[in-house]
């Protein structure tokens, strides 16, 4: 019997190591971050040009360099981040079980997700586009869409993607495929005329292979993009919406600047001096 | 093939440290759950009724949830409840919890194979409960449980592939990573299967060997 009280305490004991937990005390997460001294970032790893790792292993893309905005406010240098690493579906529960202090991973702003968590100032607005090879049989949009249903158009395979396709193009052939470079392949072996995908992923992919490609001039599909923190702090994120609205409208304009001119090949067009367009 | 031996080649590294974080959460999670399993697995058999119980709701609960189920848990209920675990951390103990499971059920199972004489037997030439676990049950049990437990460790390696969900740098989030910079999907998902299928018949051939050494003795 002492021999099985001497299992059974060693049994329990084991639990309750596995069970023990510490308190955290909380003084508003502003202050919470600055007294830490780093920021804890949620995002992932696998999307360029939003967060993907470089061939050195670091992670890079625009979600990350927003990242680095927000930190560049707190501590005036932007490498005082931890980057945790989280699946898409993570992005909500991350946020609400502060395991994170804010999340940066191309979140599309809908009023459901404003329910459980608070979005900050859009960043981006992703749409749909349609890349060609260039010089090929279809210059732009409008010779594709003359061309009606002679056009195929491959796309990343999802439920919508026959009628986002049709939305642009009602008559075209729509060719799915399972991953980004399928779809590519399409495009490259003439099985498809056009490849649709998201805007921010095209420009990624035509600055990659500099004069391979042309866009058709034509997006749609409007999506805003935002970080989210958790609710019920508004001091965090009015701080986060000032850091962000500031790197694309004021002091830290360039920052913000050089970041979309790299992952997106384009230039923002410049805040305009004067009135604050942003209240127009 | 020329061009993906390049990106291997850029990749190495990063999917080397992916390739070692999966041995090394596997390993912890197989050392945690032996531990964990032959106290479970002891309980199970000689624990009175009442205790019996717990035990027995632990194995039945951890056996009847999925593998990816535990693993968010592990991950989100204790940090709710203010433990703050790194997703590396949480990863293995759902493993861990797991594998306890599976190993005490296979530990009961091989502690009741033995004839109720051989403990009748220690008793009588005046052996105490832990000699007689110590000298003639585990180590009766534990051979025969070894090749479930061979088992039970290719099935946590091939499941340690599920804590990329929760964003674990291991072998599959990392080639993840490096697909989704150079779009070579095929290519390296079937380069991470060889990597796990490599791991897998080596331990199966280790536990083949081990068992062969070992049942010469019996």
């Amino acid at each position: 019997m002492r021999a099985t009280a001497l299992k059974v305490a060693a049994g329990l004991g084991a639990l309750s190591l596995v069970l023990s937990f510490t308190q955290t005390a909380s003084a508003g997460k502003l202050q919470d971050v600055l007294s830490r001294g780093k920021l804890v970032v949620g995002t992932g790893s696998t999307n360029p040009p939003w967060h993907f790792r470089d061939e050195s292993g670091e992670l890079v893309g625009f979600d990350i360099d927003v990242a680095k905005i927000v930190a560049k406010g707190l501590f005036d240098d932007e490498t005082k981040i931890e980057f945790v690493n989280q699946a898409s579906d993570a992005r909500i529960p991350n946020i609400v079980t502060d395991k994170v202090d804010i999340s940066c991973q191309f979140i599309t702003v809908t009023a459901a997700r404003a329910q459980q968590v608070a979005f900050t100032v859009p960043y981006y607005r992703e749409g749909v586009s349609l890349m060609m090879v260039a010089g090929g049989k279809y210059p732009d949009y409008a010779a594709l869409k003359a061309a009606g249903n002679a056009v195929t158009v491959s796309v990343l395979q999802n439920v919508f993607a026959e009628g986002m396709v049709h939305a642009a193009l009602p008559e075209a052939k729509v060719d799915q495929f399972e991953s980004v470079d399928l779809m590519y392949q399409a495009l490259n072996s003439g099985r498809a005329d056009a490849a649709a995908t998201d805007t921010s992923s095209l420009a990624y992919y035509m600055k990659q292979n500099e004069g391979r490609y042309v866009d058709s001039g034509f997006s749609w599909n409007p999506q805003t993009y935002s970080c989210i923190v958790k609710q019920g702090d508004p001091d965090w994120l009015n701080f986060v919406n000032i850091a962000l609205r500031e790197s694309m409208t004021g002091t830290t304009f360039p920052q913000y600047k050089a970041s979309y001119e790299k992952w997106f090949g384009t230039s923002p067009s410049d805040p305009t001096i004067g009135f604050p367009a942003e209240f127009r | 093939m020329d061009a993906f031996l390049a990106q291997l080649w850029i990749a190495r590294w990063p999917l080397f440290d992916g390739f070692l974080m999966t041995i090394g959460i596997s390993v912890g999670a197989i050392v945690f759950g032996t531990i964990l399993g032959c106290i479970v697995g002891i309980q199970l058999v000689f624990a009175p009724l009442w205790l019996r119980l717990p035990f027995r709701a632990y194995v039945d609960i951890m056996r009847g949830t999925p593998l990816l189920v535990l693993i968010l848990a592990a991950f989100y209920i204790p940090a709710v409840m203010g433990l703050s675990l790194s997703a590396a951390q949480a990863g293995t103990l759902a493993l861990g919890l797991f594998a306890g499971a599976h190993i005490g059920e296979l530990v009961r199972g091989s502690l009741q194979a033995i004839p109720p004489g051989q403990i009748e037997a220690g008793r009588s030439i005046g052996l105490t409960f832990p000699q007689i676990l110590a000298n003639v049950l585990l180590p009766q049990a534990l051979r025969t449980s070894l090749p479930p437990w061979i088992n039970t460790g290719v099935e946590l390696i091939k499941g340690s592939s599920l804590l990329s969900m929760i964003g674990v740098g291991e072998l599959l989030l990392k080639s993840q990573e490096v697909i989704g910079r150079n779009f070579m999907t095929i290519q390296f998902y079937v380069f991470a299967g060889i990597l796990y299928l490599l791991v897998n018949v080596t331990l199966d051939l280790l536990g083949k060997s081990l068992e062969r050494r070992l049942g010469a003795r019996l």
